[in-house]
């Protein structure tokens, strides 16, 4: 009795200083990680004269506070915004729709030399970007003279074609790896039920396929909202997309951090809106549970 | 309802490593509203020919008549055929009312009110009517078999395919589905075949069986004949439970010398071996029976191991006088002097008691040694199995 006691007693002792250790080196690691986002906001809402005069990390106060960076930057933002928006959702929503359907084809179905077709897309996956780039401009002006069939617009077309275009393999790819996973004798009998190929797609495996939307979805929308490499070489003119907008601020703004950080932060919250908006559906996606 | 034809049908499967030949002309005639079912160890084709049949799997050689048309290149889609697979392949994303609607939704013109009506007249008979609005996730393993038969039944087809629909169900609910699947195939009357590994569903199902190995077929005919009267030795040893004792014998003179034992022949079985000098001997477990004295055809054995199974005993017998040569246990691999033999689970024996166990000559069956062929089957003469009043 005594013996399980003083264990008991030792337990009630040492497992709380094993667990102040622990929650001690989390805590560190939060305000690791968090310490720059929080840097960024306070600096956001500083003056500049504040942010000349204060420590980065401490917030402001008084009269050091202001709005005015996120109306600044956010006036010089918006139609950058508007242009990202145009060119990102049809470029996500596409991508993954056309992954969708091309990993459908080469996993539900079967024909001849269809690893032959997947290997290709797989390859188009390691094709560096740097690679394409002047092939890429050169298809857009001299092949498809996009800007000239379509006037100024046709740079942000031109951007959401070559994005989808890039987007499909690694889409084709997580979809595959899905419909791989789910019960085939069920395609089997929806076939035996009647249903065509199409039917097959837009009844069972589209809806089945909803978590895996949701992944590619936002892995699209983040990748493509936060490219500039492809912008910078097709774009032209007034319609600059909100990565070439905000790296502009760097440049003319001399040590204006507090628009620079707001405007980072304005031209995050899309990504971050995505995230909270199907985060429920890419857990569910990612963990491989289906419907 | 429509019957089916099955014709010299060959399917090769090409592989990287060459060729492999699945099922090997096969020909079988289904009878309109006939059970047949198609039984076999795992890998023999039964379930590849099934699935020729519904079109999901091409037809190297050979032709599949319904009724009269040859469907040999038709696509799934265009067969009225349906199918129960064994893992259900339920839609997950639909409720069952979903389910069972999607068939008559893509193959006929029904109105929505007909679908509904007959989706409601099928789930009734089913007894799944309540549980329409759910979805598949959240039935049971026997509410789920109860669905894909039930999405199998709205669709009356001209066939009914069913690819081991009772394999994952527990023995209790197998054993009960198995009436109710016959009651129901005979109510309905539509032709059904249907396939499975399970020789007692074979057995106790259909209204004829046909017996593949290694895409071949053995044998087709009613079960009773099957058991009595198999066409080989692979039949033979595949229907029954436990299977038959096997032995390999050679003719000398007038008795049939095995390794360990000796069997004087009668009449009727050296008229079946004339002219031969080995066969396969064979003897069904119920039918060696226990007691009396050692003569010609009863042998002094030792009880190795006894299974008692409530109704019956399954008893291991080994011959008396046998040395440890060949192991005192009971393997896969039937040593030469061990048998196996079913008794009433009234009877008792136990492990290591010596008793007298008779081999009776009119329950022989004898194999060609080599190709297993059937030379001689039981007599039925002396068994009554006119049916009962």
């Amino acid at each position: 009795m005594s013996t399980s006691n003083d264990s008991i007693v030792e337990r009630a002792t040492t497992v709380p200083r094993k667990r102040i250790g622990l929650y001690a080196a989390l805590l560190a690691m939060v305000v690791l990680y968090l310490l720059p986002l929080e840097t960024g906001l306070f600096t956001a809402f500083k003056t500049q004269s504040a942010f000349q005069t204060t420590i980065p990390v401490l917030p402001p106060i008084g009269n050091q506070i202001t709005a005015d960076p996120w109306f600044q930057a956010f006036d010089r933002l918006w139609p950058a915004l508007g242009y990202s928006v145009a060119f990102v959702v049809p470029a996500t929503a596409l991508s993954a729709l056309f992954g969708s359907l091309a990993a459908y084809g080469l996993t539900i179905t079967k024909w001849r030399g269809q690893i032959l077709i997947m290997l290709i897309f797989v390859a188009g996956i390691f094709i560096p970007y740097q690679a394409v780039l002047v092939p890429l401009t050169r298809f857009w002006t001299s092949i498809v003279n996009i800007r000239g069939l379509l006037g100024p617009e046709g740079s942000l077309v031109a951007l959401s074609i070559t994005h989808i275009a890039y987007g499909i393999p690694i889409c084709t790819l997580l979809f595959r790896g899905h419909f791989k996973g789910l019960d085939q004798s069920m395609f089997e009998a929806a076939r035996l039920d009647g249903a065509t190929i199409r039917t097959i797609y837009r009844r069972i495996a589209f809806p089945l396929a909803i978590p895996m939307f949701a992944v590619t979805l936002i892995y699209q929308f983040t990748n493509i909202w936060n490219d500039l490499l492809f912008a910078l070489v097709l774009v032209r003119g007034e319609y600059e997309v909100v990565t070439m907008a905000l790296q502009s601020f760097t440049g003319s703004m001399v040590g204006q951090y507090n628009l620079l950080m707001a405007g980072a932060f304005i031209t995050a919250l899309p990504t971050i809106a995505v995230y909270v908006l199907f985060g429920k559906q890419f857990a569910e996606g990612v963990s491989g549970g289906g419907a | 309802m429509a019957g089916l034809t099955i014709d010299n049908v060959t399917k090769i499967f090409e592989d990287d490593d060459g060729e492999i030949v699945a099922i090997d002309d096969v020909s079988i005639d289904v009878a309109d509203e006939e059970f047949l079912v198609l039984v076999g160890p795992s890998g023999c084709g039964k379930s590849t020919l099934l699935r020729m049949i519904a079109g999901l799997e091409t037809v190297t050689s050979g032709t599949i008549t319904l009724g009269d048309q040859i469907i040999n290149d038709v696509k799934p889609q265009y067969l009225d055929v349906a199918m129960v697979f064994q893992s259900y392949a339920l839609y997950p994303h639909m409720s069952v009312r979903g389910n069972m609607s999607f068939g008559l939704e893509e193959s006929t013109d029904l109105s929505d009110d007909e679908i509904d009506e007959q989706v409601t007249e099928s789930a009734e008979m089913m007894e799944i009517a309540d549980l329409l609005d759910r979805k598949p996730s959240e039935l049971s393993g026997g509410q789920q078999q109860r669905v894909a038969l039930g999405r199998a039944i709205v669709r009356d087809p001209e066939v009914f395919l069913m690819d081991e629909p009772l394999a994952n169900l527990d023995a209790k609910l197998r054993a009960q589905m198995r009436t109710e699947l016959q009651r129901l195939q005979e109510d309905l009357g539509v032709t059904t075949i249907y396939v499975t590994h399970d020789q007692t569903e074979a057995m106790t199902m259909g209204d004829r069986i046909a017996i593949l190995d290694d895409g071949r077929l053995q044998q087709v005919g009613d079960p009773l004949t099957c058991y009595h009267q198999p066409a080989n030795q692979f039949v033979a040893g595949f229907i029954g439970e436990p299977s038959m004792n096997f032995f390999a014998m050679d003719l000398t003179g007038d008795r049939l010398v095995g390794e360990r034992f000796e069997y004087p022949l009668t009449d009727a079985l050296s008229a079946a071996v004339e002219g031969r000098d080995a066969v396969t001997f064979g003897i069904r477990p119920e039918d060696i029976s226990f007691g009396g004295s050692a003569g010609e055809h009863a042998f002094e054995m030792d009880v190795d191991v006894v299974e008692p199974k409530g109704d019956e005993n399954i008893v291991h017998l080994r011959l008396a006088d046998a040395d440890d040569e060949f192991g005192a246990h009971v393997s896969e691999e039937r040593s030469p002097d061990a048998f196996v033999a079913t008794i009433s689970g009234m009877e008792s024996v136990e492990a290591g008691e010596s008793i007298v166990a008779t081999i009776p000559p009119t329950a022989v069956h004898l194999f060609d040694a080599t190709t297993g062929e059937a030379i001689h089957n039981r007599s039925l003469d002396n068994v009554d199995v006119s049916p009962v009043e």
